[in-house]
């Protein structure tokens, strides 16, 4: 009877028509555990590309809400890292983790992005066809489930929320231009932007200044150094004095391998970075 | 309410479902009020020419919606018309019931001719409407959904996919070539005689078949257009111009191709539901690479990503043919080729890109 009765029950939980099933839940941040302070661990990855090792035992730990630059010669595995870190490129060995408990290697781009790890790539990519403001709303966070992207409509704060970000990268009066139509430093903006409306808590920033005039790079150094914090960013650099204006803490990265750490000064005297970038 | 919501930024579509309301009213009153002498009489052979046009334009508005709107170039939708059409001519046959030449109820002619003494399970239910009805959508929809989750699931984009999409209606138009299959091998379905009662040969079921054919228009367009402007649109459009960014700021990619070109899929079937009981015919010839590759011709005429474009540039296309067919019928793959390379040339975004221009400067 009892038996019965638990059954019942647990049938009766089933049928509850105020909830949603928690495998229909999208994976989402609750699941990340920053409890150790730190945000995202790589630890002894390795990858090779046709017998070259692009990633060579590299160990690297971001902590929470902190601003990273790592800089490195070409070919030092920069752009290798984010892709291991985003899903698109998968290491030999190794472990990447998010937070305590979120593998990465287990997950696809979109869920990685969904998780919470936003995205800018060297080359400025935004939707050229489409406006600013529309940008902005295809990449802010929520469901993005086929069904859900059809019949979607944008809410009174989540338009407050778009046009809170177009101030943030001050494309405000560029809000029904074409993308396409901008300047190369106001695409990259856009799509600093676009990672913002992802709402993410790791920002991965590939050579953000490629390409800018000195105003407008001190404008992107300011919007930077204002997003960590709240957020950690990852930026990836070649222009030292970019890199001077914004550094807390840089890596240095070396065939594939974490060749110095710390404060910009201590690296910049240290003589193994000095060999590499200047030769014997 | 909706509607309007829908058109409200679209003239050319605004235009386009006027002039269809316009022609779906004309065309049957003019051939049923005025006696067959008067020389504004549109004779049943024209209206059922153009009800042909319309299924094209069906079919071309559903080839835009991959090609225009999300970049999946597709030489193989004339795959899914055909096997629409195909769903609608098992449907056709088993009406014929003991009519036929060899007079057996059961068996359609071609299966009593190759000495079959039953009917192969797969053509249990089509002598049911709704059942035919259903499997116009479902075995297109089906089998697209299949396709398109391996080929996208494998990241195969580009010239690669448009490939397979073209082996995919070669392998089709063999298999239905063979006899064992049971779709009547090279000579199809054939020899219709009504539909849901209604005389095929009567002017009335034409004119039917036409209404039928305008309003299924009218509704895909509809369809693809809410899709377009909804942000499964937008969606789309950046997978077509930045497929990876799409990706890393978290849609699914290959969701949304996949669930899109099935829908698409399930257009075409419909559009060739509606052909086969116009021509009165469905063989495998429907099938070959070539009907595929001039669906998308049409559309590049028409001009991609405006969905009105691909009908004009289907109905445009083929009255060309019809003339030109009637005239000089071996001239026609040589002006149909000459066609797209002036429309890549000249005319990159279409006519309508021509009518947009024209906008622009006025």
């Amino acid at each position: 009877m009892k038996l019965l009765e638990s059954q019942f029950n647990a049938a009766r939980e089933a049928m509850r028509r105020d909830r949603v099933f928690d495998f229909m839940v999208p994976a989402d941040n609750p699941r990340l555990d920053i409890s150790h302070n730190t945000i995202l661990y790589m630890e002894d990855v390795s990858v090779s590309f046709d017998g070259f090792r692009a990633i060579n035992n590299l160990n690297l730990y971001i902590d929470a809400g902190e601003l990273r630059c790592i800089i490195g010669p070409n070919g030092a595995g920069k752009t290798t890292m984010m892709d291991i870190i985003t899903g698109k490129t998968r290491p030999d060995t190794g472990t990447v983790y998010f937070g305590q408990r979120i593998n990465l290697l287990k997950l696809s781009e979109p869920e990685i992005a969904n998780q919470g790890i936003g995205r800018k790539f060297q080359k400025p990519t935004v939707f050229e066809n489409q406006t600013v403001f529309e940008n902005l709303e295809l990449a802010m966070a929520g469901n993005k489930r086929v069904w859900a992207t059809l019949t979607a409509r944008l809410s009174p704060p989540q338009r407050e929320g778009i046009d809170e970000v177009l101030e943030t990268i001050g494309l405000t009066e560029h809000r029904d231009r074409r993308a396409g139509a901008l300047s190369h430093g106001q695409k990259q903006w856009l799509e600093i932007g676009m990672l913002l409306m992802q709402n993410p808590r790791l920002l991965l920033v590939d050579e953000p200044v490629a390409g800018m005039t000195h105003q407008e790079m001190d404008r992107t150094a300011e919007l930077l150094t204002s997003l960590a914090g709240e957020r950690s960013v990852v930026v990836v650099e070649h222009d030292m004095e970019f890199v001077r204006s914004i550094a807390r803490k840089v890596t240095v990265l070396h065939q594939g391998s974490v060749l110095a750490e710390g404060t910009m000064d201590q690296v910049q005297n240290d003589p193994r970075v000095v060999e590499v970038y200047l030769g014997e | 309410m909706r509607m309007v919501e829908l058109l409200r930024n679209d003239r050319g579509g605004r235009a386009f479902l006027g002039l269809l309301a316009l022609v779906t009213v004309a065309v049957p009153a003019l051939n049923l009020l005025l006696p067959e002498g008067h020389p504004l009489h549109v004779s049943t052979y024209t209206v059922t020419l153009l009800g042909k046009y319309l299924t094209f334009a069906l079919l071309a508005i559903a080839v835009d919606l991959v090609w225009g709107y999300l970049g999946i170039l597709s030489l193989g939708h004339g795959a899914f018309f055909a096997l629409g059409g195909y769903a609608m001519g098992m449907y056709l046959m088993r009406q014929i019931g003991d009519r036929g030449v060899y007079g057996n109820p059961d068996l359609p002619d071609f299966m009593v001719f190759l000495n079959w003494q039953e009917l192969p399970w797969f053509w249990y239910g089509f002598d049911q409407f709704w059942f035919a009805a259903l499997m116009v959508m479902l075995v297109p929809g089906v089998i697209a959904f299949l396709f398109g989750w391996l080929a996208f699931r494998s990241r195969v984009t580009g010239v690669y996919l448009s490939i397979i999409t073209q082996a995919l209606t070669y392998a089709l138009m063999l298999a239905f070539y063979r006899n064992e299959m049971g779709f009547g091998g090279n000579n199809g379905l054939t020899d219709f005689k009504e539909i849901l009662g209604f005389s095929l040969q009567a002017d009335g079921t034409r004119i039917g078949l036409f209404v039928a054919s305008a309003l299924s228009l009218a509704g895909g367009y509809l369809a693809c257009r809410a899709i377009v402007t909804s942000r499964l649109g937008r969606v789309s459009r950046a997978i077509r111009d930045a497929e990876d960014r799409t990706r890393f700021i978290g849609y699914r990619v290959e969701h949304v191709k996949l669930w899109v070109f099935t829908f698409s899929a399930v257009l075409a079937g419909i559009a060739g539901a509606l052909y086969v009981p116009q021509v009165g015919i469905i063989n495998p010839n429907e099938f070959s690479p070539i009907n595929s590759i001039e669906i998308v011709i049409w559309v590049a005429v028409g001009g991609r990503a405006t969905l009105y474009g691909a009908v004009a540039g289907a109905v445009l296309v083929n009255y060309t043919k019809t003339t030109l067919t009637g005239v000089m019928p071996e001239a026609w793959l040589f002006a149909l080729g000459g066609l797209f390379v002036f429309v890549t040339v000249f005319l990159p975004r279409g006519l309508a890109g021509l009518m947009r221009r024209r906008e622009a400067m006025a």
